[in-house]
């Protein structure tokens, strides 16, 4: 079983589209163009065999950030692709779903509790809230003050 | 998807008579064939993510131990495991045996209990009286240690809260003697039984790369040939100072999901062994005083009875979290009975969607959905076809 | 009701209803059945359908999706019915007050006639809470 750690690969192959790079001990986050999130999502998943963990959306002061967390299972290293929003008002971005099937129901998670609407996902509905008997004016969670 | 004139829709749920949690089930059947799975969730929806980002870090571990009553150990050890993860914040050795031993305590209850479960859900109930019977000195050993059956409260983060002493240490080796020899003795009987063997082998495949590709953790992908266990993958707490193996079968039937859950329980008894052991051992503090969690994100995980928990938190500072993501294991091992499902007979789909518990009352409640004629779907006819297909096979003509 | 309910107390049929628990309440509801306290020798018996039930056990916070539900159960039951609240989410809505998606109030959903607080209630307050509910029964 090869246990190495391969994120110096990694960023030696998509140098220039990684931006904002935090790197800790086996942790690796970085921001990513929403044209470019299919084709990251792409060669961790398929490439370096990495498994989708979960996908964290975030509301932030001018932004939305969905942040995917590819976890490579072998060396307990985690890839981080995040993708900043900047439209709160009609958040989109592109859907991973036909890359990596496993994304499909946190994507409808995160179009129910925060509004981002992610193209050419293949069943673009809510999954928690479907079918909830009151009548919901927004996303279960966006906009709420805690 | 479409459905053509001969299918029907049975709803399963979101109340049924067999068990615990509301959940709805659409199965769309050809006959007796299941074609398609349709899921609605959120009945037990509650919010936790967003409570818990309204709380300081110890009101939330105690919210997330109510996450899931199984799980309770799971949930608040990802939870510490992803603010340590912060700061790089390190545990005394001490409170890392007791974390472990807590966690594989939790790995043999629960196994147990699905063990149970299982074996009710074929209708195989002394499986059941069983397994549940030999579980409650388990809970019995949590008592001693936390003072509780199933919350425990035990993680905090640097270390743990409660300390386990000498004399406790000695009672609860006895009480492991006894649960590993009823353990052994159902590991040795359960595999030789011909209701469950005929029941459950070659029920509901999941191939190893439908595994793959769902991104399935836990028992239900290793099962399936996947051999990622967070345990070895990244050695937190005392995994990386204790032996146990990880138990990979390449079947994938339930068969074998139910053969790995017997053999963990086995790899659990010896790792409470090893950490009971050296308990008498370790000396020191069991928390390390944590004054500040600095701005950051942070990711904890941990291997639950039922697959990798995920845990991610990021701060800000202060003393509460900006962002808390909760990813438990059913989440992402749910959406493979899609793959699992399809192409079997009905009666074999309920059993393969066991761990969420089904019930054959409910098949009852059959759904038309196409054809007003009532004699469109002839089910006389498909009975008459299924016992000439059984009569063939048994007679071999 | 005093002649029907005295016979009601010898065997109580339970149905369970879960309304958004932890499943903690649940997992100790079934190990009540199980050999080690075993409810039946109190003529307890869970059942499988509301059709058939004396008693709803209901554990968690109501929320809103499922209220509904819970709410049809409730009327579907054959009268009298009563309803026992496992658990201290139906009595205080545990640590989910904050929480966006529960219902404001549960008692409008469904009308609690008895509750076993504790998280979850040790099986040993379940059969007193039975014991009692009993009692009450017989007059």
């Amino acid at each position: 079983m090869d246990r190495t750690d391969r994120t110096d690969d990694f960023l030696k192959k998509f140098e220039g589209k990684l931006t904002n790079v935090i790197r800790k001990p086996k942790r690796l986050y970085f921001v990513v163009d929403d044209k470019d999130i299919r084709e990251v999502a792409q060669y961790i998943f398929r490439d370096m065999a990495c498994r989708l963990s979960t996908a964290t959306a975030t509301e932030v002061y001018d932004a939305i950030e969905v942040l995917y967390q590819f976890s490579h299972d072998p060396s307990g290293c985690y890839f981080c692709p995040r993708v900043r929003i900047k439209d709160k008002k009609n958040p989109t971005m592109n859907s991973i779903t036909p890359v990596v099937k496993g994304a499909n129901w946190i994507e409808r998670e995160m179009f129910d509790f925060w509004g981002v609407t992610f193209k050419d996902h293949p069943r673009p509905e809510p999954l928690l809230s479907r079918n909830h008997p009151n009548k919901l004016d927004k996303p279960l969670r966006f906009g709420r003050v805690s | 998807m479409k459905l053509s004139e001969n299918m029907n829709q049975v709803p399963v749920g979101p109340f049924h008579p067999l068990l615990e949690e509301a959940e709805y089930f659409n199965l769309t059947v050809e006959g007796e064939t299941v074609v398609d799975i349709d899921l609605d969730i959120g009945w037990m929806h509650r919010g936790h993510e967003f409570i818990s980002e309204q709380k300081t870090f110890t009101q939330s571990i105690f919210l997330v131990e109510r996450i899931c009553g199984i799980c309770s150990t799971s949930h608040p050890l990802a939870c510490v495991h992803a603010i340590e993860d912060v700061d790089n914040i390190e545990i005394p050795e001490r409170a890392a045996y007791i974390r472990t031993l807590v966690g594989e305590l939790e790995r043999i209850h629960s196994h147990l209990l699905w063990l149970g479960l299982a074996g009710h859900f074929i209708g195989y109930d002394t499986l059941w009286m069983w397994a549940w019977k030999y579980r409650e000195p388990v809970l019995q050993m949590f008592e001693i240690i936390s003072g509780n059956r199933n919350h425990y409260g035990v993680m905090r983060v640097g270390g743990v809260s409660r300390d386990i002493d000498l004399d406790r240490v000695k009672e609860l080796h006895k009480i492991l003697d006894t649960v590993d020899a009823k353990i052994k003795m159902i590991a040795a009987a359960a595999p030789d039984d011909p209701v469950l063997k005929s029941r459950l082998v070659g029920v509901g495949v999941l191939t190893n790369q439908d595994a793959i590709d769902m991104c399935a953790v836990g028992p239900t992908s290793r099962a399936s040939g996947v051999p990622w266990d967070v345990r070895k993958d990244e050695p937190t707490d005392a995994y990386g100072l204790v032996d146990f193996d990880v138990i990979v079968l390449q079947n994938g039937d339930v068969w074998d999901k139910l053969v790995v859950r017997l053999l963990e329980t086995l790899e659990s008894t010896k790792i409470c062994r090893q950490c009971l052991d050296k308990l008498k051992t370790v000396k020191g503090p069991i928390l390390n005083n944590v004054k500040e969690i600095s701005a950051g994100e942070g990711i904890g995980r941990y291997e639950a009875p039922r697959g990798e928990v995920f845990h991610y938190v990021r701060t800000d500072g202060s003393n509460r979290a900006i962002r808390h993501k909760i990813r438990a294991p059913s989440y992402v091992n749910i959406p493979t009975y899609s793959a699992s499902c399809k192409g079997i007979p009905i009666a074999d789909a309920l059993i393969t969607l066991a761990a969420v518990d089904p019930c054959y009352c409910c098949t009852e409640r059959a759904l038309r959905v196409k054809g007003e004629d009532p004699d469109a779907i002839d089910f006389v006819k498909l009975s008459r076809e299924k016992t000439e297909r059984i009569r063939r096979e048994i007679h071999g003509h | 009701m005093g002649w029907y309910n005295k016979r009601l107390a010898k065997s109580i049929w339970v149905f369970h209803v879960s309304a958004s628990p932890c499943n903690n309440c649940d997992i100790e509801i079934l190990d009540l059945l199980t050999p080690k306290y075993d409810v039946e020798r109190l003529g307890i018996k869970l059942v499988g359908s509301v059709r058939h039930a004396d008693v709803l056990l209901v554990s968690g916070v109501i929320n809103q999706k499922v209220a509904p539900m819970v709410k049809k159960i409730y009327e579907q039951a054959p009268k009298p019915i009563f309803v026992m609240g496992v658990g201290t989410c139906p009595s205080g809505g545990c640590c989910f007050n904050d929480s966006y998606n529960i219902v404001e109030n549960r008692e409008d959903v469904i009308p609690f006639d008895i509750y076993v607080p504790g998280c979850p209630p040790k099986p040993e307050a379940m059969i007193a809470g039975a014991a009692k509910l009993m009692e009450v029964l017989n007059g």
